[in-house]
C-alpha cells in the first residue's frame, strides 16, 4: 500500500533520489508535468514498472488531484 | 402577484444557480456555476476522470 | 509491482501547480495568471472606512482594491462601483464579498476569454489557501494572450 505524502514530502524524496511517475494520459503529461517525472499511464503501470523504474529507488506516483 | 426574480442555469451543466459565478449577474446569458468554471480553468478535475492507459 | 518504497502524492499535479511549483512540458512556457497579475494592487482591511480607502486607491492610480485580512487572505473586492459608495461606510459593508478567485497556474488565454465573455474587468489571483498573489486586469490578460499567440505563430 503506497504511503501518502504531501508537496514537501515530494520535494524531500526527489532530493534523495526518488523517481517521479505521472500516471495521467500521455497528452496531459506532455503538456505539463513535475520536473523530472516520467509518464506511466495507470493502466500500464503494473506491466511496465519493472522495465522502466529502478526497483532500488523510492517511487512517487501522482495524478491530477485526489479525485 | 409578484414576479419571481430571474434565475440562471449553468450554461455548461444546466445546474440551477441564481447567478453567474464569474460575473455575479443573475441574467448572464452564459452563466457558469462554480464547478464548471473551476473545471474549465483547470482548477478541478472533471468527473469521471480517466487515468489513461 | 515488487517495489517496497512507493509513495502517493495524493494532492497531485493540481496541488503542485496551485502552489506555483516548477513544471516541464509543452505548456510550461505559456503565460499564466500568476505571472500577469499585478502584485501592487492596493489592499485594505474590513474595518477601514470607504472614503479613506478610495482616496488611497485613487492616489495610487487604481480603480480597484482587494480586501484582505492580516494574512493576506482575500475577503472581498472593491471595483469602481463599490468605491463610489458612501465614504463613511465600513469596507465590510461596501465590498463585494467572496469574489471568484483564480489560481496562479491558470493559463492566461483561457482566463482572458472568460473575462471578456462575461465583461469582468479584473479578478483576484490567489494561492490555493486563498492568499492574494495579485489582481489580474482584463486588458493585461488580453495583451499577454495576444503576445503568446503571436509567439506561437512565429515558432518554426
Amino acid at each position: 500500500m503506497p504511503r501518502e505524502i504531501d508537496r514537501e514530502g515530494v520535494r524531500r524524496l526527489v532530493d534523495q533520489g526518488a523517481q517521479l511517475v505521472e500516471i495521467l494520459p500521455p497528452d496531459e503529461y506532455r503538456e505539463e508535468h513535475l520536473p523530472g517525472a516520467i509518464n506511466l499511464p495507470l493502466r500500464q503501470l503494473e506491466e511496465r514498472a519493472s522495465e522502466v523504474l529502478d526497483r532500488h529507488r523510492a517511487v512517487v506516483v501522482y495524478c491530477w488531484d485526489s479525485a | 402577484m409578484t414576479q419571481a426574480a430571474p434565475t440562471a442555469g449553468c450554461a455548461t451543466c444546466e445546474r440551477a444557480i441564481d447567478r453567474c459565478e464569474l460575473c455575479d449577474r443573475p441574467d448572464c446569458p452564459t452563466a457558469v456555476c462554480y464547478r464548471c468554471l473551476a473545471v474549465a480553468l483547470r482548477q478541478a478535475t472533471p468527473q469521471p476522470h480517466d487515468h489513461g492507459g | 509491482m515488487g517495489f517496497t518504497q512507493v509513495h502517493d502524492y495524493v494532492a497531485g499535479k493540481l496541488d503542485w501547480l496551485a502552489a506555483g511549483g516548477p513544471i516541464e512540458g509543452t505548456g510550461a512556457a505559456q503565460p499564466r495568471a500568476g505571472g500577469v497579475a499585478r502584485a501592487d494592487v492596493p489592499t485594505c482591511a474590513l474595518d477601514e472606512r470607504l472614503g479613506e480607502v478610495r482616496e488611497r486607491v485613487k492616489a495610487a492610480g487604481w480603480d480597484a482594491c482587494v480586501v484582505v485580512n492580516g494574512e493576506r487572505v482575500v475577503l472581498g473586492l472593491l471595483r469602481a462601483g463599490e468605491l463610489d459608495g458612501d465614504p463613511g461606510s465600513r469596507i465590510e459593508q461596501a465590498m463585494r464579498p467572496g469574489p471568484s478567485t483564480f489560481r496562479p497556474h491558470v493559463p492566461i488565454a483561457e482566463l482572458a476569454h472568460f473575462l471578456v465573455d462575461h465583461d469582468v474587468p479584473n479578478a483576484p489571483i490567489t494561492t490555493s489557501d486563498g492568499r492574494l498573489v495579485g489582481l489580474l486586469l482584463r486588458d493585461d490578460a488580453l495583451h499577454a494572450a495576444h503576445q503568446a499567440h503571436q509567439a506561437e505563430g512565429e515558432e518554426p
